[in-house]
């Protein structure tokens, strides 16, 4: 079965990232992703492009994230990008597009077979409704400490 | 059974996970219900046979159907109000 250690690594998570604005983000973390072997090419503008029709910004209370991601026809292998971003940046909410959010971290998901994934993702967005959870991993220092703390949380809700 | 569709810009994360929360909410609650996750292109070939509409994304079109929002199902911020709000539509 998947598991989430299989989807998020330290290679994945990307500390104190500077971006101008959301599209730059995006950008910025998909070129990663390309990089990395985990997305084709053409996932950068598939996902800039939904993230304008569906929006991904989440109100999740003090440390707002957003979960910008495409079709799987654009992914190669499945991961989990993490992002805790330099300054926050604007994301429009996924609920509400008119509505704007200040985002602290991103998460892009590389999904490649939906079906197989849901637990996975299912668990990944558990820590999401968990404020002291996501603080905790907000606050990491390091990469290795980030991806811990991600991999703590998720499993003190087992 | 009733039928509960969730849907989603594009039909693999979001709405899947929603679907899969919600799942489990009624399994602990001993509710039986179907939860179906689509993409937005597609709730509107099957709308008329939903019976509650969990709404993520603001879609060109509001459906005359019990409808609740899916994003507390997410952020949990306003779940337990949403999910009582579809345990009476399931009634």
């Amino acid at each position: 079965m998947l598991e989430i250690s299989n989807l998020l690594n330290e290679d994945l998570i990307l500390l104190d990232l500077e971006a101008e604005d959301c599209e730059d983000a995006i950008k910025k973390m998909s070129s990663k992703l390309i990089e990395k072997g985990y997305v084709k090419e053409s996932y950068k503008q598939a996902i800039l492009k939904r993230e304008q029709t569906f929006p991904t910004g989440l109100d999740t209370g003090e440390i707002k994230i957003a979960i910008p991601h495409t079709d799987s026809t654009h992914v190669i292998k499945p991961g989990i990008l993490v992002a805790k971003l330099k300054n926050e940046i604007e994301f429009k909410d996924m609920g509400n597009p008119s509505n704007r959010l200040k985002i602290k971290m991103v998460f892009m998901l590389a999904v490649k077979d939906p079906k197989a994934q849901v637990p996975v993702l299912t668990k990944l967005m558990g820590i999401f409704s968990d404020q002291e959870g996501i603080k905790k991993i907000y606050e990491s220092k390091t990469e290795k400490e980030l991806l811990n703390s991600i991999l703590n949380t998720i499993d003190s809700k087992k | 059974m009733k039928k509960i569709v969730v849907a989603c810009g594009s039909g693999v994360a979001t709405s899947q996970t929603i679907a899969s929360k919600i799942d489990s909410m009624l399994q602990d609650e001993g509710i039986k219900a179907s939860v179906e996750a689509v993409d937005i292109k597609s709730l509107d070939n099957i709308i008329d046979q939903v019976d509650v509409y969990v709404k993520i994304v603001s879609g060109p079109t509001n459906y005359d159907i019990p409808t609740i929002n899916g994003i507390p199902f997410l952020t949990g911020m306003g779940r337990d109000a949403e999910f009582e709000k579809l345990k009476e539509y399931l009634k």
